[in-house]
């Protein structure tokens, strides 16, 4: 049995003036009122006999005082808060982390183990004393503070009422700096300007199922942290972590879906799995998962060219969001190439071949294009994944990848020595992919210069005189230059050829690299998998200055174009396909799925085994539950005393 | 002067008590002749029994007949016809002025019809108060046609007299030497108490009745709260919470008090009743005292 004071000196004292005060009020009240009577003869007899046990009499009488102050009474002890069970709050400040992860939406504990950590800290608020302070900070990847420090019990229910579940992973360190920095000012970290003048001691209460990696390197200063596991140990769930799609090696017109899948929980399980093309049922299979082990499952999805693919798994245990999965398959789409060239035979044929054509829709211009306002509009709107300028060189870098033969690209930090002849091709960089299976060694320059890419680069091709080709990002894009031209013009303005690699097989296969490294072909947003929080950056097919994100739930996104070409997307909080609309083109589309093998892991993390820094923090597995209050009964039973006292005033019923 | 008398005997209530005569239990002397018989042979219709002739009996009493047949003179005896005397002794004083009717107006209704009854049976009527100066005896009435003067005086009498119980009923005795009917009509809320009073009217061999008249509120008080109960003869004062066992107590006070007295009556040969002034007084003399014996 503890109690919890509500009221302060003051208070006490103004309470404790009451009882006194209806004591007196009772004897003043107590004015007889004359009554002329024929005789007092019978009443004096009457009350003779009643004098002689005149205490009790005296109490019976003044039974409606005593009622008063047994209510006085009752409220005082009210006011006390007596209560037993339930752990007490130790210190005056508290901040209450709560993990909002997905794991946290597992359902082993009722209704769900964010629920329940909402659940707790309310208990912990309701244990507030008038004068203490508390903090919530909600947190998945990023932390989120719900409500500063405040001594509002009704705004900080009204806040923790308000923490929503999230589909992403966990980290505790940025939510460690948020209530750190709160609790000892002066850290790096501020939120506002009106915070915490002095450092105090604070308890940190942790709410999580302990789905993050230990934070190294952070002094906890001021913060006394407690960890609270949420969660039930040894619960069943299977995971999907990974879903895709991809071209068949041998028949590109084939699509196949691969799908991994994890057991999480301590029994083998037979997993069932459902594969659905835009809501309908199109296959379906069993994976056998032993204990803690994972499998896999392909489907032949035939000549599929577009759709939206939906994995599910009916046994998927007490975590649902990593029961489904999505996956978009998208149509190729051909990157657009422009060629910027006064006349080169050799590039133009290896560019006009069928493999070529299925990557990129080429476009092949004069120099003189440079300077039209056409050219200007698309170059700097991102129409073009790739502008090729052989033996010329724009005023302005285009908004696009650039690949440079025989020029340097004007005005940035790239620069060339003097030509020199015949340089000897030392090293080629085969690992790059725009070297991939490419052979240099019988290919000969009849000049070339030797370029000095800027920081960063990478060098493809070392020549004896110095690097020969190197590429170097710029902005999001990259710029390939090469210090050699492959036709030029000689003394008397006739076209004659620098090289012999066209004649070379590495030729054409160098162009389709390039087509296929910088015409992006191959990085179709479709193709790759989001994490719910990431950021995507999506690209415009046609030269559209908006974009329109539909997500699952049917909410739309306008995106306005950045510097880049590129749309940032941030969106990404549901699982999912998103459809992203532009005007006059085919939607493209992208999934968000969970595919996080720690989040699907539920089993919740033991107490005492969370590390901050160097601290090792203290847990506290058994949560004694709420604190059993008296104040609602004692209360109630100030009511019934109120009642009793009505009716015996009304009535005159006496004891 | 009509009225007044009309509220106290309305003449519903006079056609029934015409019928009705008052009876005493002992047979008095009259001093004047009556319509009732007496111990006292005498001129009446009514035989009584025969003696033996003595010189000097009135002849006209001899039965002629009896000495024809047995040569003996006896003489014929008749009862005589005597009157009643009739005394209703009110209690006037202040407590008496209680009630709804006041116990007074209920005592002086109360007198009033067995005063009629005795006047219309030529009975000698006297009524006293409590309060009747020594040297001031009451008036007496005697037949029917002093009915308007009984209630006259009845209407007279004021509740403003001080002597206590045994003091009225000391002086009555003093001033009533003669034998009769004595009616005392009182609450007997007396703090001396009644029996030395009582005792008093039972030493003139009177036939006595006690009413004792209690008003609704005090035999059913209806009271609330603390209270200052001031007695209206001396002020006394009790200080009391109504509460239920007070007047539980009360009652069971009350009821002893009854008993008390009814016990003492009835040891005594008197004959007692607790009149409610909320029972009509009709009812009371029609009812209870016929039953009683005091009317037929």
């Amino acid at each position: 049995m503890s109690l919890i004071n509500m009221l302060s000196w003051w208070q006490w004292c103004v309470l404790g003036a009451v009882p006194p005060a209806i004591v007196l009020l009772y004897f003043l009240k107590l004015k007889r009122q004359p009554l002329e009577v024929p005789s007092t003869y019978l009443w004096l007899k009457s009350v003779e006999d009643l004098h002689v046990n005149s205490i009790w009499q005296r109490l019976r009488t003044s039974i409606l005082l005593l009622l008063q102050l047994l209510l006085i009474a009752i409220a005082i002890v009210a006011l006390m808060r007596p209560g037993w069970r339930g752990s007490k709050l130790t210190g005056d400040r508290f901040v209450f982390l709560v993990d909002t992860s997905a794991s946290m939406s597992a359902t082993d504990v009722k209704p769900t183990r964010l629920d329940e950590a909402k659940r707790r800290v309310e208990e912990l608020i309701d244990q507030m004393v008038s004068g203490d302070v508390a903090m919530i900070v909600s947190f998945s990847d990023s932390a989120r503070v719900e409500q500063l420090f405040t001594d509002n019990h009704r705004e900080l229910h009204r806040r923790l009422e308000g923490i929503r579940p999230t589909n992403r992973g966990t980290m505790l360190g940025e939510a460690l700096r948020v209530a750190a920095g709160l609790a000892n000012p002066g850290r790096a970290f501020e939120i506002s300007e009106t915070q915490v003048a002095e450092g105090l001691p604070t308890t940190l209460y942790l709410f999580s199922d302990g789905k993050f990696p230990d934070v190294e390197g952070f002094s906890l200063g001021n913060l006394k942290p407690i960890f609270v596991p949420i969660g039930e140990p040894a619960e069943p769930n299977v995971g999907i972590t990974a879903f895709s799609t991809r071209r068949r090696e041998d028949n590109k017109e084939m699509l196949q879906a691969f799908a991994r899948l994890e057991n999480f929980g301590p029994e083998p399980v037979t997993a069932e799995v459902e594969l659905f093309k835009d809501d309908a049922l199109v296959d379906a299979g069993k994976v056998e998962l032993k204990a803690g082990g994972a499998g896999g499952i392909v489907f032949e999805l035939g000549d599929l060219h577009s759709g939206a693919l939906k994995l599910l798994t009916h046994s998927g245990g007490v975590l649902s969001l990593d029961d489904e999965a999505w996956a978009a398959v998208d149509p190729p789409t051909r990157s657009k190439v422009l060629l910027v060239t006064p006349g080169n035979d050799a590039l133009e044929l290896a560019l006009n071949t069928e493999s070529a054509h299925e990557l990129s829709e080429i476009e092949v211009a004069p120099p003189s294009i440079l300077e039209t306002k056409p050219y200007e509009q698309k170059a700097s709107s991102g129409y073009y994944a790739l502008v090729i300028y052989d033996q010329c060189s724009p005023k302005q870098l285009p908004q696009a990848d650039t690949l440079f033969i025989g020029r340097m690209p004007a005005g940035t930090s790239w620069t060339a020595d003097p030509k020199k002849p015949v340089p000897q091709i030392i090293d080629v960089e085969t690992a790059h992919p725009l070297m991939q299976l490419i052979d240099l060694g019988n290919v000969k320059f009849v000049e070339g210069q030797a370029i000095k890419p800027p920081a960063g680069a990478n060098v493809l091709i070392e020549t004896d005189a110095g690097p020969l080709f190197a590429i170097a990002p710029r902005d999001g894009f990259e710029d390939a230059v090469l210090g050699a031209e492959i036709v030029g013009t000689n003394e008397q303005g006739e076209r004659e050829a620098n090289t012999d690699w066209p004649l070379r097989l590495s030729f054409p296969v160098f162009v389709l690299n390039a087509l296929s490294y910088f015409g992006g072909s191959a990085t179709s947003i479709s193709a790759v998998n989001i994490q719910p929080g990431r950021s995507v950056s999506l690209r415009s097919v046609g030269s559209a200055e908006t974009l329109d994100v539909r997500t699952p739930s049917g909410k739309t996104f306008s995106l306005t174009r950045e510097k880049a070409e590129t749309f940032n997307f941030s969106g990404t909080d549901e699982l999912g396909i998103y459809q992203v609309e532009e005007p006059k083109q085919p939607p493209q589309r992208f999934a968000v799925n969970l595919f996080d093998s720690a989040e699907s892991n539920i089993e919740p993390r033991p107490e005492n085994t969370v590390r901050i820094g160097y601290v090792e923090v203290k847990g506290q597995a058994g949560w004694e539950g709420a604190r059993r209050e008296l104040w609602k009964a004692l209360l109630l039973g100030a009511l019934c005393v109120l009642g009793l006292e009505w009716y015996i005033y009304n009535r005159r019923v006496y004891v | 002067m009509s009225t007044a008398s009309d509220t106290l005997l309305n003449p519903e209530l006079l056609a029934q008590l015409e019928r009705l005569e008052l009876v005493s239990r002992k047979i008095f002397r009259g001093r004047l002749k009556g319509e009732r018989r007496s111990t006292r042979k005498g001129q009446s219709v009514e035989f009584a029994d025969f003696r033996n002739y003595v010189a000097g009996d009135d002849l006209r009493f001899i039965d002629w007949n009896t000495y024809a047949r047995l040569d003996k003179l006896f003489l014929k005896m008749f009862f005589e016809e005597e009157d009643l005397h009739f005394y209703a002794l009110i209690d006037a004083s202040p407590s008496m002025n209680f009630g709804t009717p006041t116990k007074l107006r209920y005592a002086k209704q109360l007198a009033a019809a067995l005063g009629f009854i005795g006047l219309i049976r030529s009975d000698r009527v006297r009524i006293e108060t409590l309060g009747q100066p020594t040297n001031r005896p009451a008036p007496i009435f005697r037949g029917r046609q002093s009915v308007w003067r009984m209630q006259n005086y009845l209407n007279a009498i004021e509740p403003d007299e001080s002597s206590s119980l045994t003091e009225g009923v000391k002086n009555f005795c003093i001033r009533n030497s003669g034998k009769g009917i004595v009616v005392l009509i009182s609450d007997l809320m007396d703090k001396q108490g009644y029996s030395v009073a009582l005792k008093y009217l039972l030493s003139q061999r009177m036939d006595v009745y006690v009413i004792q008249v209690l008003s609704a509120e005090e035999l059913e008080p209806d009271i609330k709260g603390d209270l200052r109960l001031i007695d209206c003869e001396d002020d006394d004062v009790a200080e009391i919470t109504a509460s239920a066992p007070l007047l539980k107590r009360y009652q069971k006070t009350l009821a002893a008090f009854v008993e008390t007295a009814r016990e003492f009556c009835a040891r005594r040969g008197m004959n007692y009743l607790l009149a409610n002034n909320q029972v009509p007084v009709d009812q009371l003399v029609s009812g209870y005292l016929r039953k009683r014996g005091l009317v037929r």
